[in-house]
């Protein structure tokens, strides 16, 4: 620990400590602890384990106080030896991560140190903090939250961006507005909300002959309503002119786009959604170089893939991660950004039908298809000219059906099919083309008194890529605070047999109320983790895992 | 990291002795109005925050499990169950027909960017609050087919 932070931490125990001991009934405070770590080990199969440091560990603390209207909170975050497999190298020993002091009545918000925020749905800003896959982009500086009614509402900030344990050079100002119409005007039956922001990054532009400005501006417009079953929203933001960075150099100066647009049905039993997406050239960053590092650092807004989220082994080897960007490699792989959409059934089959049953039958459906922009490029000039609703090159789709059934009060099932197509070639600039089918189907055996068990069964059938793989697992809770699982997934299909992998896992958990410990022992198939529409390129690696979760 | 540890057991032995209470934080309601979490609670009644979103399964199983039996809860204890999505916009717009698909009864609030649930310091969901007026009475990490009934015992010695 450095004499600063610990300068840093005594200060803010000074605080913390006096509100504390005069803690009364209108003092609050909560913390949260939180562990991940692993040994890993040498493996016959895919190999030795050849970094530095086998034993790795991730550690963060939090607290937050609140006293009346005033609150306070920090985070620290330890990554010692070292951070896990391919965290950011920002990401190491122990520092604070977070520190924030502020005030907060019913009419106005002041925050002084790191906040979170979000405009809209986040396509022009979001700051958010994901620890397994190392992101946390808050903000630091000074915002400012205004409520004159209850029906409009303000928000206004001036800070840098936090980059593992440091900040950006960039600034990052915002502006955000919503006002909730029908409040306003006192409609029954409907609900209309309006919203506008407005971001601005400004860096020192680089000596270059390239037309942009210091200072980047993004403009976003919603509109959200809502009629008895029905309801709609629309974003549009627009981005000025910045810097295209190719391989880390400035090869042109181009503006920037997002339409989404979203239609909705829901009333008892039945739910549908709709969603479009464009996206031309709508990644920013806080700092311009940090344009495509792997490590998702820096990113001022959020552009997740509109797919479903699976909650299977198999159904995630094959992950869309969306395409927002502009990209170069060669001739024929070129990209400025995607357009598609998504959509959603649910269903519920009457208890007492046929196919309903004694408990009824719930059916969800999901598809969604994403293209790249249909443009004139210039491969040698570094530039394009798109056509607004123009499908390009197909980059991927998924269409799944779930049916989730109770039998008894003992036995439920579900039963998950996929196809997939995956474009290897234009997602990962790399190679390939993958068609899949995945099969899962698993049931649930209920013995009373949290007594449970659960099996899973996974197949992936496809002629591409890896070809098929098998999997499943079995999950018993022996009681609502123990259980012990075991997973494999096996590329059994796969043409090289060296390359005939079990990824086996076997682990258990222990919960006491908010606290949990679990400890886990296996092989992890390397690729993309994605959590929340965004991915980490993990490795493969084998080890030992221990992680202890607690919330106070 | 044993430095980290030993900052948690100081701080955590000099606040013990105070009361925990709900943030008061804004969320939003499925039409897309702000209300404040503590206009939701009513006082001195058992209120049950369970914070779940639309990709997490065993959050669904909970609520699934407890919308079995929930009519039959609220007869005898009348708590109130409040379903809170931490969803962020890639899946936000997936709440609405969900719900409505799985014809779950629980009031449903919005965290959008997950303030509520940072500020209660929660890493992992499903995630159950047990709440009186706004004090905290109980918390519970994760969900184990059958733990419902845990559940229901705990809100039963409470609202006595």
């Amino acid at each position: 620990m450095t004499p600063l932070l610990m300068k840093k931490i005594a200060i803010f125990i000074i605080i913390l400590f006096p509100l504390v001991s005069f803690s009364q009934d209108d003092s609050s405070i909560s913390y949260g602890f939180e562990s991940n770590s692993q040994y890993y080990l040498d493996d016959s199969k895919t190999g030795d384990f050849l970094e530095s440091n086998r034993f790795r560990s991730n550690s963060f603390f939090k607290i937050d106080y609140s006293y009346k209207n005033f609150y306070v909170g920090l985070q620290a975050e330890s990554y010692e030896p070292k951070a896990l497999l391919n965290y950011s190298p920002n990401l190491d020993k122990t520092n604070l991560g977070l520190y924030y002091i502020g005030y907060k009545t019913k009419k106005i918000e002041l925050t002084l140190g790191h906040f979170y925020e979000q405009f809209g749905s986040g396509l022009i800003l979001r700051s958010w903090e994901d620890r397994q896959l190392g992101i946390n982009n808050a903000l630091r500086g000074g915002r400012v939250k205004f409520s004159p009614k209850e029906y409009l509402h303000f928000t206004s900030f001036y800070a840098k961006q936090r980059k593992g344990f440091a900040h950006s050079k960039g600034n990052i100002v915002g502006f955000n507005s919503d006002l909730d119409i029908s409040s306003a005007l006192n409609f029954e039956n409907s609900s209309f909300n309006a919203g506008f922001s407005y971001v601005g990054r400004k860096q020192k532009k680089a000596e270059t002959n390239f037309d942009y400005n210091n200072r980047t501006d993004l403009f976003s417009t919603r509109l959200e309503f809502s009629k008895d079953d029905f309801y709609s929203n629309l974003e549009y933001v627009a981005k000025g002119k910045d810097a295209v960075m190719i391989q880390n150099q400035i090869k042109n100066a181009k503006k920037g786009a997002a339409l989404l647009a979203n239609f909705g049905y829901a009333k008892k039993g039945l739910g549908i959604n709709a969603t479009f997406r464009r996206m031309e050239n709508m990644n920013i960053y806080s700092d311009r170089e940090a344009n495509g590092n792997i490590y998702n650092e820096s990113v001022v807004n959020y552009l997740p893939a509109l797919t479903k989220q699976h909650d299977y082994l198999l159904t995630n080897i094959y992950v869309y991660q969306a395409q927002p960007q502009v990209s170069f490699q060669d001739p024929t792989l070129i990209k400025s950004g995607e357009i598609g959409g998504q959509l959603d059934v649910y269903y519920k089959i009457k208890k007492g039908t046929f196919l309903g049953g004694k408990y009824g039958t719930k059916v969800a459906l999901n598809y969604s298809s994403w293209h790249g922009l249909k443009a004139d490029y210039d491969f040698a000039g570094f530039d394009y000219e798109t056509e607004f609703l123009g499908f390009g090159q197909k980059y991927f789709s998924d269409v799944s059906v779930e049916v989730r059934k109770k039998w008894s009060k003992q036995w439920n099932s579900i039963f998950y099919y996929v196809n997939q197509s995956y474009n290897k070639r234009y997602i990962e600039e790399t190679f390939g083309e993958i068609n899949a089918n995945i099969f899962v189907s698993e049931a649930t055996y209920k013995m009373g008194k949290g007594k449970s068990l659960r099996f899973e069964a996974q197949f992936l059938a496809t002629n591409d890529d890896k070809k098929n793989w098998a999997g499943g697992t079995i999950e018993f809770n022996a009681t609502s605070k123990l259980a012990i699982y075991v997973n494999d997934i096996y590329n059994y299909g796969n043409d090289d047999i060296e390359q005939q992998i079990h990824y086996y896992n076997a682990g258990g958990s222990y919960t006491v109320g908010a606290q949990r410990f679990a400890l886990n022992y296996g092989r992890q198939r390397g690729g993309l983790i994605c959590i929340g529409g965004v991915c980490r390129n993990v490795p493969e690696s084998t080890g030992i895992s221990a992680n202890i979760t607690m919330s106070f | 990291m044993k430095k980290i540890i030993f900052l948690s057991f100081l701080l955590v032995s000099t606040t013990c002795f105070s009361q925990k209470i709900i943030p008061n934080i804004n969320l939003t309601t499925l039409k897309g109005k702000s209300v404040s979490l503590e206009s939701q609670l009513s006082k001195d009644k058992i209120t049950v925050l369970a914070f779940w979103a639309t990709w997490c399964v065993p959050c669904i199983n909970e609520l699934d499990a407890i919308n079995d039996v929930y009519e039959d809860w609220q007869e005898e204890t009348s708590v109130d169950i409040i379903a809170i999505a931490t969803d962020d916009s890639r899946t936000q717009k997936r709440i609405k027909p969900m719900v409505n698909g799985k014809g779950w009864e629980y009031q449903i609030l919005l965290d959008k960017n997950q303030e509520l649930k940072r500020a209660l310091n929660i890493t992992l969901i499903p995630h159950v609050i047990v709440l009186k007026g706004n004090e905290i009475l109980y918390r519970h990490t994760g969900y184990a087919p059958g733990a419902e009934d845990e559940l229901y015992d705990i809100i039963k010695k409470h609202s006595k």
